[in-house]
């Protein structure tokens, strides 16, 4: 049993290094992200994938980050993603257009098509995984929250709780560690005192569902349990729900946001509009 | 539109939890079955939606729905289809947890509280399953053999919500209400 859970967290941490990036406004940062997140939607190209990835991975390094620490965070659903690019491998060879046919065998069929469409779709996750890190790596959970609701504040003429969807987000991403560290103490309390260990063969998932269940359930009372602290807390302090609200803390726009801006956006006309000619074969 | 301080906090608690799950991989059922692990993830959408009624399960729905959107959009199934393809497929499904299992909980539970959250967590996990499949295989993205393929995942991830939500509303209730027993 793996106790060590918050080893391989990386999603929801703020590594304060001061670098050029972490100290961009937030909302720079939130922009610039959403033009890459498209950028990466938009392309189909195997080589601006590539390009996009070491992008971000420059990106990281300005920020003063270790690239190791960021990608070990693709740890935990490592297994999941290769299975189903395993999966996707199988039967991505049957469709039409297929290109050339790399590995006729039986049943299984590998053509240019579907190992493009399984390189992409590999590098696509990874690249949003990096980006999103990236993004809360280099911002603190405030400054992204308050971010958000100054960009999407427009929207509440609509009559969307644009504060509200902003709260609930930052309270969330407050809690992911606090809660990832109970469920390492629940683990330990329970293998301490002789719990189910749910060693049994992988099919046999009631037995890993009989194990898991008593971490669950805690997990979740805890998780109940802080809320009732936290709205106690939030009332006590004057909280009121829908009231009008300033904001204690400000946010400067200087020229590296705005260079961090058109420097996305033409990113982001790149992807859309590069296409490689002389390498359309890798495409 | 006025939502409580107990509900934002609620919704935004649970969203953590769903977090949690999915970070460490407690919330990964490995299953005998063609497609991916059965999961636990739209739990706290379904116990969410029961304990503080249907517009937190929307509103965690809603996160999960785009963490769902951001985390599967570079499936090979989404690569060449129109920007709206993997909304439908992935974010509506999810929005749709939180409605139906709060609905149905509002609905049933004067009648008899364990049944009315067992068939809020089971219509809520088949309202996903029956979506996401649904949506995907009405648009050519699965084939109609994804449905048996996916069986043993979706009965599993079923029974599985609907267990962890009785048993953590139940014993919820109880240390809500001070006393030894509660209702359900």
């Amino acid at each position: 049993m793996e106790f060590e859970l918050l080893r391989n967290v990386t999603i929801g941490q703020y590594i304060p290094t001061n670098s050029v990036i972490h100290r961009l406004d937030p909302r720079a940062k939130l922009l610039a992200t959403l033009l890459l997140g498209m950028a990466i939607s938009i392309t189909s190209s195997l080589v601006t994938q590539l390009l996009l990835l070491l992008l971000l991975l420059a990106i990281a390094k300005a920020s003063r980050l270790a690239v190791q620490y960021v990608l070990r965070g693709l740890l935990p659903s490592l297994r999941v993603l290769i299975f189903l690019f395993i999966i996707q491998l199988l039967f991505q060879g049957w469709r039409e257009p297929s290109g050339q046919i790399l590995l006729d065998w039986y049943w299984l069929r590998i053509t240019e098509y579907s190992l493009r469409f399984v390189a992409l779709g590999v590098l696509r996750v990874i690249e949003f995984f990096v980006l999103v890190s990236l993004l809360t790596l280099t911002t603190p959970a405030t400054q992204l929250t308050q971010g958000l609701e100054i960009l999407l504040g427009p929207l509440r003429r609509i009559g969307l709780p644009v504060h509200e969807i902003a709260l609930m987000n930052m309270i969330a991403l407050r809690f992911i560690p606090t809660l990832a560290a109970e469920l390492e103490q629940i683990m330990k309390a329970q293998a301490s005192r002789g719990g189910a260990d749910g060693q049994a063969p992988w099919w046999r998932v009631d037995v890993m569902a009989r194990a898991r269940i008593p971490l669950i359930v805690p997990l979740f009372i805890t998780a109940l349990r802080r809320s009732e602290e936290l709205i106690l807390a939030m009332e006590a302090r004057g909280y009121v729900s829908g009231a009008q609200r300033t904001r204690f803390a400000r946010f400067a726009w200087t020229k590296a946001d705005t260079l961090a801006i058109l420097g996305m956006l033409g990113i982001y006309l790149l992807a859309w509009r590069m296409q490689w000619p002389a390498l359309t074969y890798f495409l | 539109m006025n939502i409580s301080t107990r509900k934002i906090v609620v919704a935004g608690m649970m969203i953590a939890v769903s977090a949690v799950l999915a970070i460490t991989g407690l919330g990964y059922f490995p299953v005998p079955n063609l497609t991916n692990d059965a999961t636990i993830m739209h739990v706290p959408v379904i116990i969410g939606a029961v304990l503080e009624g249907p517009v937190v399960g929307l509103l965690v729905g809603l996160v999960f729905g785009i963490n769902a959107y951001v985390r599967y959009l570079g499936l090979p199934f989404f690569v060449d289809q129109p920007a709206w393809v993997p909304i439908l497929v992935l974010f509506i499904p999810r929005v749709c947890i939180g409605l139906v299992a709060g609905w149905v909980y509002l609905a049933l539970r004067r009648a008899n509280q364990t049944f009315a959250l067992a068939l809020a967590a089971i219509l809520g996990t088949i309202a996903n399953t029956a979506l996401v499949l649904g949506s995907a295989i009405a648009l050519g993205l699965l084939p109609v053999a994804a449905v048996a393929a996916s069986l043993p995942q979706a009965l599993f991830e079923i029974v599985l919500a609907a267990v962890i939500t009785i048993a953590v509303v139940a014993a919820w209730k109880q240390i809500e209400t001070g006393r030894g027993g509660s209702s359900v």
